[in-house]
């Protein structure tokens, strides 16, 4: 019988013989990626680091990490450039022009999320292409619970559950489920 | 000389063109029974567990955590549009680019090409017709007679559950007939608070676990599910049926398989001395070069449009308009179900209830309408799929909040919420059609395909009933923020097209006899979607499987008495 414990097991035999080295690569690539720092698609250097303020206004640090502890921001620059629609992306483009031009960049914290609350009262009634708040949530919001610090830390994440139990107990410091 | 060994090279007993859930039962059956079967696949191969690459990534290991791009949409403009559509999913889809066809009317036609077919993709519900649904047409006077009931079927039925393993809970109901079925997964606390109120205030409703290809239990080595309800990535533990785990490997044991991917049939090749068909002609996906195959019988599983398209294609002086079609019915017919109407709501109680894993199927309301008698303004009726989970993160999508007590509180279960949508009966019209187009061909120099259908009065009504009965059976178990919706939807979005190359008893009204069987062609069999003559309310990929198994038997029996 195939079970979890077993196919787990298997895999890492087969890793093991065809693949350690590829393993391997893959971590030190990842490491590498993690001390160069991200090189912006989307937005500029001064965009970048003010989605950055914006991402962890959004999901501080916690019991959890905050957003850009998980890189929520540079996920950001990444789905505006490769998903985001023409229109979507002028819409934030627009919404972080407005940013700057309020003078974000030398308010304090309280300023920020005076700011942010402001915005996001007068966009989330706009449809979405045409909601600053909404898109940069929704990237902020994706970015950071599919990260493995989001998913693991943040909520509850089983890549195998191993099967499903349908009715439980809810333990008081039950996380909900990251998928 | 060299012409003659090649054809000897290229000769078998039978040819299954299609490798999907249809073609890998025709592959297993034939083989079984003995004969060399060669399986033609327009798609590439994908291997079983060794070609699911991205079977076991986490979100943060996927492209865009996940998220399809913009350069993914406009490669997939079509596929694009399904929920099931994503980076770890992706790769089972067309690109619809290179796999041109026309909308006459708007259809999505969702669909792979590789080995396997939509056995790999597709949502394993697994339920039985009953001769409510056989002697539907002939009792209401749509279309034409079905030419088998439950009856011929049923040991069929049983066959394919036996070999597929499915889990689930009969209902006890006529109109659904009892399976051959696995312990049903659990349900949550919120469903069994819904079923106990349907149970003390319906007579005729009742909310059972879909019976569905999914193990909860061991079975020939497979399985059991892990719980990763990631079905449509393909499963390294095979705990879901796909022609790739269980069909194919299966026929290949007989050691009498010969799968060929990228082999994109152009036609059949018909004997007009012999009054039989001597094999198909198939052009390499790769390098385009056209080759011939021969076989003593021929079975088309290439999905319901493309089987279809293929008889069409095939044109000789005896058949000018689509080997067959003597009838002139080739192409009419089609079908999907439509999910337009259903309802959501939510539920604030049982909050210390929780569930652990995920659970890869649905709750289902089994038909309950026009069952004894006629008793609203349609024909026909519909089940429905439930889904219900405790809300997650994605509840703070919409609100205008944000800050440390917004993260505390979307990373905790929220309510109970709820969605359930009818799948309902559509009925056969003759001009929901599909045609061919020699004007414009696909990169393979194929005409392709025109497809026009709509829904008509009868799935409207339907579909505003499907919304009132919804809203009525959530409010009777007490569901919150109850909402119906009867919403348009593009006919194909089900992926349960069929019709076009219907079943009957007279050669006049139908291309395919009760085997399968081309009427005037009897060694060609046509077993996928496309021989539907109505189109009940259950998931119909069971039923292919078991005509696909019955049809199979059938022609090893006439080739053994000399008559095919």
């Amino acid at each position: 019988m195939i079970n979890r414990r077993n196919f787990l097991q298997g895999t890492s035999v087969l890793m093991a013989h065809a693949s350690f080295a590829q393993v391997v690569a893959t971590f030190l690539a990842s490491r590498a990626a993690a001390e160069t720092s991200h090189q912006p698609a989307f937005l500029s250097a001064d965009e970048l680091s003010r989605v950055a303020l914006l991402v962890d206004l959004i999901l501080p640090e916690t019991d959890s990490p905050a957003a850009t502890a998980a890189g929520t921001h540079e996920f950001v620059d990444l789905a505006l450039d490769a998903c985001a629609s023409p229109k979507q992306q002028a819409t934030f483009r627009s919404g972080l022009e407005a940013l700057a031009a309020s003078g974000f960049d030398a308010m304090s914290g309280q300023e920020r999320v005076a700011w942010l609350r402001r915005r996001a009262a007068s966009d989330v009634t706009r449809a979405y292409d045409e909601s600053f708040f909404k898109i940069l949530k929704d990237y902020t919001l994706t970015g950071y619970f599919h990260s493995e610090i989001g998913a693991t830390k943040a909520l509850a994440y089983e890549r195998i559950p191993g099967g499903f139990q349908g009715d439980i107990a809810l333990a008081a410091d039950q996380k909900a489920w990251a998928i | 000389m060299g012409d003659l060994k090649m054809a000897k090279a290229n000769t078998f007993d039978a040819i299954v063109v299609g490798s999907g859930m249809s073609g890998g039962w025709a592959a297993k059956e034939l083989t079984e029974r003995g004969l060399q079967t060669l399986v033609l696949e327009r798609g590439r191969n994908l291997r079983h567990i060794v070609d699911y690459h991205t079977a076991l990534k986490d979100p943060w290991q996927l492209p865009h955590h996940n998220r399809p791009t913009q350069q993914d949409r406009a490669a997939q403009p079509i596929q694009s549009t399904l929920y099931l559509y994503d980076q770890s999913t992706k790769q089972h889809f067309v690109n619809d680019l290179e796999h041109p066809y026309h909308q006459a009317l708007p259809f999505n036609w969702y669909r792979g090409s590789h080995v396997g077919g939509r056995s790999l993709m597709w949502a394993r519900h697994v339920f039985r017709y009953s001769d409510l649904d056989f002697e539907a047409n002939l009792r209401e006077g749509t279309g034409i007679d079905w030419p088998i009931r439950y009856a011929d079927i049923a040991p069929w039925y049983e066959h394919v559950e036996r070999f597929i393993g499915a889990s689930g809970e009969n209902a006890d109901l006529p109109q659904l007939p009892d399976q051959i079925l696995q312990p049903p997964f659990d349900m949550n606390a919120f469903e069994k608070h819904i079923r106990s109120r349907f149970a003390a205030k319906f007579t005729d409703r009742k909310l059972i676990c879909s019976a569905t290809a999914v193990l909860s239990r061991e079975h020939n080595g497979r399985g059991p599910c892990q719980g990763r309800n990631q079905c449509a990535r393909g499963c390294p533990f095979s705990a879901y049926f796909s022609s790739n785990g269980v069909t194919l490997p299966a026929a290949a044991a007989t050691g009498r398989l010969t799968l060929q991917p990228d082999s994109i049939v152009h036609s059949l090749i018909y004997d007009d001395a012999k009054g039989r068909v001597s094999g198909v002609r198939v052009i390499h996906a790769e390098t385009k070069q056209t080759t011939e195959y021969f076989a003593r019988v021929v079975f088309l599983c290439a999905s319901t449009l493309g089987s279809t398209a293929i008889l069409m294609n095939s044109r000789s002086p005896r058949f000018p308009d689509g080997l067959g079609n003597d009838s002139g019915v080739l192409g009419h017919y089609l079908m999907d179900h439509h999910n337009g109407g259903g309802a959501v709501g939510s539920y604030s109680k049982l909050l210390d209830r929780y569930y652990r894993g995920r659970r890869s199927t649905s709750m289902y309301i089994p038909r309950f309408r026009n069952v004894a008698n006629r008793e609203k303004d349609f024909m026909r009726g519909y089940g429905y799929e439930v889904y219900t989970s405790r809300q997650n993160w994605t509840r703070g999508l919409e609100t205008a909040e944000f800050g440390a007590a917004f993260k505390d509180e979307i990373t905790r279960p929220g309510k109970w919420q709820l969605f359930m949508e009818g799948y309902g009966e559509t009925l056969p019209y003759k001009d929901n059609r599909v045609w061919l187009d020699a004007e414009r061909r696909d990169p393979w120099g194929m005409p392709t395909l025109n497809v026009s259908m709509t829904y008509r009065e009868n799935e409207r009504r339907m579909s505003e009933q499907m919304m009132i009965d919804a809203v009525e059976m959530l409010k009777a178990a007490d569901v919150e923020e109850v909402a119906g919706f009867n919403r348009e939807t593009i006919p194909g979005s089900v992926i349960h097209e069929m019709g076009t190359a219907r079943m009957g008893r007279d050669p006049k009204t139908s291309v395919l006899n009760k085997y399968n069987q081309v009427h005037a062609v009897p060694n060609v069999f046509v077993t996928d979607g496309s021989c539907m003559v109505s189109s009940p309310t259950q998931n119909p990929s069971l039923t292919y499987m078991a005509l696909t198994a019955r049809a199979s038997a059938y022609a090893v029996e006439q080739l053994g008495k000399g008559k095919i």
